[in-house]
């Protein structure tokens, strides 16, 4: 009998944790409210400050401090909102540079096949840190995902390089592809 | 002899609105309001006939452009108790009650289109949200600990 509702409680569990998933999943690529258009083909980068201020818990403090649950209520409701606009935003990259990629990677008459391994394992990876983020900021928030959120923009902007030195091709690239 | 015209760049133009104009705006958010307000809403071109008049239209509208982008940046980074004082500074810095203001800006929104354009959107929701929660704040009558040190 324990055993059964132990069985139960599990399927119940994994039910619960593959819908989450999937939530963060489709949330991180579909444009939901509060988002734009043009996250994916807007001309600027996201500076890097952008996710100390998101992620971190220097605002949050502030807004503690001012003793007003409503205040605190709209902090997290706002900072979830921001933080998944820039997930959304940091996906529709990476799905960017892989298409340009795999646009010259058909045209390009010499592919190394390790580097283009490499390559796909990176893109893999942050889509699946950008899934995981948004099911987590989706869950508990933004304030304490800061950790997970810069290794993505890291990754995010040494695949951006590594697309463009390939674009410009040479050997010195492809060795910098190897290492990354 | 032809005299060669003399080239005159848009830091030159930059520089001069710096230290003529936004110098004498007291605040980055009154700042970027008052550039904002000098773009054309029909065509997104930026205007100033002083500048216009010291430099051409065309270093004026990219001198306007790059300030605006400038203080953008700025201000979109301010930690959230920086940006409520800038908000206060703003509100009662101006003719009309600060009561109205707050409720006003709360209604309508008018920052959103203070914005400039192609910026990072993330960073745009960013700032969009930060004054909508100093709106919250000071509407409540909470002021950052230093705004009330200063004060008092």
């Amino acid at each position: 009998m324990i055993e059964f509702a132990s069985a139960i409680a599990g399927a119940a569990l994994l039910l619960l944790l593959t819908a989450a998933v999937l939530k963060g999943w489709l949330a991180s690529h579909s444009l939901g409210p509060g988002s734009t258009a043009n996250e994916e083909d807007e001309s600027e980068p996201c500076p890097e400050e952008f996710v100390n201020r998101v992620f971190s818990r220097s605002d949050w403090e502030f807004v503690r401090g001012l003793k007003a649950s409503g205040v605190e209520r709209l902090f997290e409701r706002e900072r979830k909102r921001v933080a998944l606009v820039w997930v959304r935003q940091t996906s529709a990259m990476v799905r960017k540079i892989m298409r340009e990629h795999a646009q010259a990677a058909r045209q390009s008459k010499n592919l190394e096949f390790s580097t283009e391994i490499n390559i796909f394992a990176q893109f893999l990876m942050l889509m699946g840190v950008c899934g995981i983020l948004s099911t987590a900021i989706q869950i508990a928030g933004p304030l304490s995902l800061g950790g997970l959120a810069h290794f993505a923009q890291r990754l995010s902007r040494r695949l951006s390089v590594l697309q463009e030195s390939l674009q410009a091709g040479g050997p010195a690239n492809t060795a910098e592809a190897r290492s990354a | 002899m032809e005299i060669p015209e003399r080239i005159v760049t848009v830091e030159e133009a930059y520089d001069d609105l710096s230290r003529r104009t936004l110098s004498r705006i007291s605040g980055d958010l009154a700042r970027l309001i008052y550039l904002a307000s000098t773009r054309d809403y029909n065509t997104g071109e930026y205007r100033h006939d002083g500048l216009a008049a010291r430099y051409r239209a065309e270093i004026a509208s990219q001198a306007l452009e790059l300030a605006h982008r400038q203080i953008f940046h700025r201000i979109a980074g301010y930690p959230l108790d920086e940006l409520v004082r800038e908000v206060e500074l703003y509100v009662s810095s101006s003719p009309q009650s600060r009561e109205e203001i707050l409720r006003v800006w709360q209604k309508l929104e008018p920052y959103r289109v203070a914005l400039p354009v192609n910026v990072n959107v993330a960073l745009a929701q960013l700032l969009v949200s930060n004054i909508k929660l100093a709106l919250v704040i000071l509407r409540q009558g909470q002021k950052p600990k230093a705004m009330v040190a200063s004060a008092s």
